[in-house]
């Protein structure tokens, strides 16, 4: 007799498929009920600084260790409660536990008002005001800015244009240099197939579905992969709470400020600008080379809406005799949430930052 | 691998072998075209069907797309002065908020 078929592993496994059935019926129900969602963005934090609907936030922590503070940059289309997802799972909360005095740049959620928003009002005006604010509430000289996918671009813009900005360090995680190492998902617009002002909305800006469309042809199979793994995991809790979490977010994109976005179609999309050095921004052109600050390019090799090809390039665009790059095998939302990030991403990401920082 | 059920099995090979296919057609050349016509003739269909509902919908007092379209543009030029006035107007730091 095989110990498969022993009496007491069958028993034992009839009992485990029983109790998972329940659990399964159990979660399901609750899932599309839609109650028992996990609350995202619990880290507690203050609001150190605010500009019309953008927000600085500084993430308590009683057990800062190290200097300078790391203020991070994210992206314009999509919520950065990403970066803190849920306990136990928040990329803020392990930069805390480092010992790292932490704050976020938010940029709300766009509407009419911000659909004339240029690169140049985030990378000109926002990002350095509120390094201003950073710097004052934490008391500091500089600081390190640490930008996510368009976060990234913005801040390596804020950085190029204004050298006198005290950035000590610059991280860029997931951030498109190259734009034409984004076939896919500059496919629409790169060729003139559309204008950007087709896909404006009556606000200015374009919708948030649009971005979500955009990111799901990317792999249009992966929504039924993710319906199969569900039904897979459905019994186990703590998957469901990670699996709901991050259902919420990607489904929850923002605006991309219009006028933004026909600078981005036009010079980063079609010119490929940023990599060819040849983006103009309020007629003046932006030299990367100006950025002389340690760099790290943190890249994922899984990464289908920021491919390798796009990120790769940035430590050679940039004038920094450091510049390092560190490549992880994951996702563009795997270097910041979920199980890999905790053990990989993050250590990687925190190391490299507290190594070019000293003891508080 | 042994530790999934034989479906997930069978979904993840039939996955692996359509997954590839269908995410090149997705990024492919005619899709795009296709995709850009289609999206192009949507906004030509809605604004025609804008333009005949127009005159109906002003004989009954109501307002169209359009006066909403202009008037959300008019709120937005107003909002973007007064931010414009705001930023000129030295302001004290606020009182850090507790979330």
């Amino acid at each position: 007799m095989s110990p498969s078929l022993a009496p007491g592993a069958v028993l034992e496994r009839v009992e485990r498929d029983v109790e998972r059935a329940l659990r399964r019926g159990r979660n399901g129900l609750r899932y599309a009920a839609g109650t028992h969602r996990p609350k995202v963005g619990q880290t507690p934090k203050d609001v150190v600084w605010q500009h019309h609907k953008t927000e600085l936030w500084r993430y308590r922590n009683d057990d800062v260790r190290h200097r300078p503070p790391v203020v991070i940059v994210h992206s314009l289309v999509s919520r950065s409660y990403v970066l803190d997802l849920y306990p136990g799972n928040s990329a803020v909360a392990f930069l805390l536990r480092s010992g790292l005095d932490v704050f976020l740049l938010d940029w709300g959620v766009a509407d009419a008002a911000e659909a004339a928003n240029t690169l140049e009002t985030y990378a000109d005006e926002a990002i350095p005001a509120a390094v201003a604010a950073a710097r004052e509430a934490a008391g500091t000289g500089d600081l390190t800015l640490l930008g996510y996918c368009f976060g990234g671009v913005l801040s390596l813009l804020a950085c190029a244009r204004q050298v006198e900005l005290p950035v000590r360090n610059l991280v860029l995680m997931a951030t498109p240099v190259n734009f034409h190492g984004m076939q896919a998902i500059t496919n629409l617009v790169r060729e003139g197939r559309l204008d950007p002002d087709d896909i404006l909305d009556t606000t200015g800006n374009v919708p948030p579905e649009v971005v979500e469309n955009a990111f799901r042809l990317l792999k249009p199979t992966a929504e039924v992969s993710q319906y199969a793994t569900l039904w897979e995991n459905l019994w186990n809790d703590e998957y469901m709470e990670g699996y709901q979490a991050m259902g919420q977010w990607t489904r929850d994109h923002v605006p991309f400020p219009g006028a933004a976005f026909r600078q981005t179609v036009e010079q980063l999309v079609r010119r490929n600008a940023l990599m060819e050095g040849t983006l103009e921004l309020g007629a003046k052109r932006v030299d990367l080379r100006a950025i002389r600050c340690p760099v790290l390019n943190v890249v994922a090799e899984r990464d289908h809406i920021v491919p390798l090809p796009a990120a790769e390039p940035l430590p050679a665009l940039v004038g920094s005799e450091e510049a390092d790059e560190l490549r992880l095998a994951a996702g563009h939302v795997g270097l910041v949430a979920g199980r890999a990030a905790a053990k990989v991403t993050l250590p990687g990401i925190a190391g490299w930052i507290i190594e070019h920082s000293e003891r508080a | 691998m042994a530790d999934k059920p034989l479906w997930r099995q069978v979904f993840d090979a039939v996955d692996r072998r359509v997954a590839p296919p269908v995410e090149a057609g997705a990024s492919s050349d005619a899709f795009g075209d296709l995709f850009a016509v289609s999206w192009r003739v949507t906004r030509r269909v809605q604004r025609g069907l804008e333009r005949r509902s127009r005159r109906v919908l002003h004989l009954l007092n109501l307002p169209t797309a359009t006066d909403v379209r202009r008037l959300t543009e008019q709120v937005a030029a107003v909002q973007r002065e007064l931010r414009e006035m705001q930023d000129h107007v030295p302001q004290e730091r606020d009182v850090p908020e507790r979330r």
